[in-house]
């Protein structure tokens, strides 16, 4: 069967429940509203949502979206062991794994995987809840799917206004992150996506 | 008589007479005691909905002379509880069997209880399903003979009165067809009453209850119904002597925030404006 | 396709949350149900929305009850609905008829899930749609329609509030677990402000059902409503059932004629030269398309024909289109429904194939492209052997 160029890139954010897998899911969802895209969000619900397993899928496109579920996913963040285990498969044949540092010793090195401190990078920062936000910059640093400024802007129109310095700092501190993974042929193969 | 000096044909749909109810059958003295009831308190019929669920007593709205829904087995009151808030100012009654009110309905009555939305609920109990040829029901009582308990039935009898009043009903009584003053009296009383009223009345079926039991004609039945209720008014009753199954009376009537109420406030609340067309 | 760039005053809503704003744009006043995944959210949204405006949230004990005071408020005046999913919808089914003897506007929201029972409440189904036109007991019209993204759900729900007042019927708006529970930026117009149905004046005798106009209780003279055979005047016929055959009749007919109803029965995309269609509806339309876009980058000629109405059947497209195609492909999730009446209609005139998927999955749009292909190719193996 013949493939399309969709120009669309297939994003699966997946942890555990409290890490705020769901919001980081609504911000990359409204950033790309914002930058103009179309976007299908669709977020896990009933009984799995509460029980650990949380997940996001996006789909984020230059053109209208016809099937709009996520099966095979080109960008995978992972912030937790059984989003890890439970969604690695579902990774596309050239897709890109952005895991939680500390899985790394477990889960093995891989050329699909790239591991980034998204915890200790949050810990520092004061909270281990701005591992989503960290994880949001370091995905899109690394897939270029929508810009700084939107994703920015998405920030600040959801979360709550106490934490919203801390959040935008996380913001710039997983672009930081990603930036320093950006293996080449990644950023080349996505660097027009969807702009 | 009830009556003495007015005339309650015009509270009757005279035209769909005679009813479908077998010869000595209760249900007639509900419907004069209703209609008694509209015509003493001169309702304006267009402002009045009687509500019937399925079987003998649901029947009831097509012989009184106001707003009728016949409905579905069993729902009547869910569907009174959805006209009721729709437009709070009308008038819902809503007459349901001792089947279709506690077996089928059952999770209706106690939820519409619990709510005390003001609708008058008025429960036919003749112990047993009529319209469908003499079944045992719930409110049957316990060793009795019905076409699906011939040997005697052995399933414990439901007490209106306790479930309506455990549900939350704030106005409960009891009366029966041998009561013929009574009914229209706690008929008004429950009209009145802002809030979830039931008033169950005794009813004798003498086609299937009365043939299978033994218990002769419809006159005969009428004394055994006021043999069976010994006429002590409840409030000289302490609780012990309340909880037999067939006392009659007036069991509670108190004033709780009723629901179409509480909702209008609910509304006022969020800067709604509910009701009241 | 034809990207469009997106305005910036889009928002992103959930489809369930579309459907409770299309209703409060149809003027929806009165709501009851009772929660089930997956359609929730649309119970959660209309306790949200109506109490401000003056309207009625209820949550009543069961779907039962639920349906049986959509009814009783329609009487009462209200523009009602309720929302539920399978299980709950099969709760309704006898008080749905109810509401078609009773010729009682009001709009039921299936967000269906994988069956029987309670089966996979948070997966895909279409597994409804055979349930929605058959399953109350009886005959009646019905009008059961569909939505394929979350600007469908919001207008699909306006219309089917207006095609319930219009026909004076129950009207169904099938969509399912993904379609409900998928972000789409929308643009959508702010809702209305608050307002009270108007009803025409009746006298005492004019009739009250069959072509007469809805009135309610209270808004006219004295009125009886029965779930029994009736006539004109709402009492009932016990002996004979003729007034409501017709009004049954009648109003099927009146469905069936409206140019409203004709006009939205159906989407045609790429079907003017195509030899293969394939015949889809809700999610698995959006599947059926890119497929479609992938037949044809693979030198099939193949197009789509989404369909937005699913009960009554469009057996007038589907009999033109069986005269212009070689094979009708109809990919569902469920073991094979709409294929029924499709056969049906096209009447052994051209090559039907169903691909049925019923265990939650989603019909992906490589999978129809490929089952398309491969039946494309045995009917040439067949025909050059």
């Amino acid at each position: 069967m013949a493939t399309i160029e969709r120009d669309q890139v297939r994003i699966r954010l997946a942890g555990r429940g409290s890490q705020g897998i769901m919001l980081g899911g609504t911000i990359l969802a409204e950033a790309a509203v914002i930058d103009g895209l179309m976007v299908a969000e669709i977020q896990e619900f009933g009984p799995e949502a509460r029980l650990g397993a949380a997940k996001a899928d996006l789909i984020i496109s230059k053109g209208q979206i016809a099937f709009p579920v996520v099966h095979q996913a080109d960008f995978l963040l992972c912030l937790s062991r059984p989003a890890y285990v439970r969604y690695s498969t579902t990774l596309s044949m050239n897709g890109l794994m952005i895991a939680e540092e500390t899985l790394r010793e477990e889960m093995g090195d891989s050329f699909r995987v790239t591991y980034i401190p998204f915890r200790a990078a949050a810990l520092e920062l004061g909270k281990e809840l701005y591992s989503n936000i960290i994880g949001l910059g370091a995905l899109a640093a690394l897939s270029n799917a929508v810009t700084k400024e939107s994703l920015q802007n998405a920030v600040r129109a959801r979360v709550e206004t106490e934490t919203l310095t801390e959040n935008l700092a996380a913001l710039d501190i997983g672009y930081e992150l990603g930036y320093k993974q950006v293996p080449q042929q990644i950023g080349s193969r996505w660097a027009n996506a969807a702009r | 008589m009830p009556k003495l000096g007015l005339n309650i044909d015009k509270y009757l749909r005279t035209q769909v007479l005679p009813t479908v109810w077998c010869p000595g059958c209760g249900n007639g003295n509900i419907v004069e005691g209703l209609a008694t009831a509209f015509s003493r308190m001169e309702v304006d019929p267009t402002r009045v909905v009687v509500v019937g669920g399925i079987g003998c007593s649901g029947r009831t709205p097509f012989y009184v002379q106001t707003n009728a829904m016949h409905t579905t087995h069993g729902r009547a009151l869910a569907y009174a509880t959805g006209l009721k808030m729709a437009q709070p100012d009308l008038t819902v009654v809503v007459t349901a069997g001792d089947g279709d009110a506690l077996a089928i309905g059952g999770n209706h009555f106690i939820h519409a209880a619990r709510r005390n939305i003001d609708l008058t609920v008025l429960l036919y109990n003749n112990g047993i399903y009529g319209m469908t040829g003499g079944q045992r029901g719930p409110t049957t009582p316990f060793g009795s003979r019905t076409t699906t308990s011939l040997a005697g039935n052995i399933e414990r009898t439901f007490d209106t009165v306790e479930i309506a009043m455990a549900a939350g009903a704030t106005y409960v009584a009891r009366t029966t067809t041998f009561d013929m003053q009574e009914i229209p009296l706690r008929i008004q009383e429950a009209m009145a009453h802002p809030g979830f009223a039931v008033v169950e009345i005794l009813t004798q079926c003498p086609t299937y209850y009365g043939s299978l039991n033994q218990l002769g004609d419809a006159s005969d039945m009428l004394i055994w119904q006021r043999d069976l209720t010994d006429g002590v008014p409840v409030k000289m009753l302490n609780r012990e002597e309340l909880l037999g199954p067939l006392r009659t009376g007036v069991f509670r009537n108190e004033k709780v925030t009723e629901f179409t109420q509480a909702y209008s406030d609910l509304c006022s609340q969020v800067g709604g404006n509910y009701g009241h067309n | 396709m034809n990207p469009e760039p997106n305005k910036n005053n889009q928002k992103l809503v959930m489809g369930n949350e579309a459907v409770a704003m299309g209703a409060i744009a149809a003027g929806c006043d009165f709501f009851a149900g009772y929660p089930i995944t997956p359609a929730t959210e649309i119970l959660e949204e209309m306790s949200k929305m109506l109490p401000p405006r003056g309207g009625v949230f209820l949550q009543m004990e069961d779907e039962l009850s639920a349906i049986a005071a959509v009814i009783g408020a329609a009487w009462g005046g209200s523009i009602s609905m309720t929302a539920t999913s399978g299980p709950g919808f099969s709760l309704m089914q006898e008080n749905l008829g109810y509401a078609s003897i009773t010729q009682t506007p009001c709009v039921v929201v299936d967000c269906q899930r994988g069956g029987p029972s309670t089966g996979l409440p948070k997966l895909a189904s279409q597994g409804d749609v055979m349930q929605a036109r058959f399953g109350s007991h009886g005959d009646r019209p019905t009008l059961v329609i569909t939505a394929s993204s979350v600007n469908d759900c919001y207008e699909s729900t306006v219309f089917a509030f207006k095609m319930s007042q219009k026909h004076r019927m129950p009207v169904i708006l099938l969509i399912d677990g993904v379609i409900g529970h998928i972000r789409e930026p929308v643009e959508l117009p702010p809702a209305p402000p608050p307002r009270k149905a108007t009803f025409p004046k009746i006298d005492a005798d004019s009739p009250r059902f069959g072509d007469a106009p809805f009135v309610p209780f209270g808004h006219g003279p004295v009125t009886v409503v029965t779930g029994l055979a009736h006539q004109s005047n709402g009492l009932a016929e016990t002996q004979k059932g003729s007034h409501t055959e017709q009004m049954i009749r009648t109003t099927i007919e009146n469905i069936c004629r409206d140019p409203e109803i004709i006009d939205s029965w159906a989407l045609k995309y790429q079907l003017d030269d195509a030899d293969v269609a394939i015949v889809a509806y809700g999610i698995t339309a959006r599947s059926a398309r890119e497929a479609a876009d992938l037949l044809r980058a693979d030198g099939i000629k193949a197009g789509l024909l989404d369909l937005k109405i699913l009960w009554p059947f469009p057996n007038e497209i589907l009999r033109e289109l069986a005269g212009k195609v070689a094979a009708i492909i109809v990919p569902e999730l469920n073991l094979g429904q709409m294929v029924l009446p499709l056969k049906a209609a096209v009447g052994g005139r051209v090559v039907v194939h169903s691909l049925n998927r019923a265990d939650g999955t989603l019909l992906t749009p490589n999978d129809i492209a490929e089952f398309a292909a491969k039946q494309l190719n045995s009917i040439e193996e067949r025909t050059h052997a």
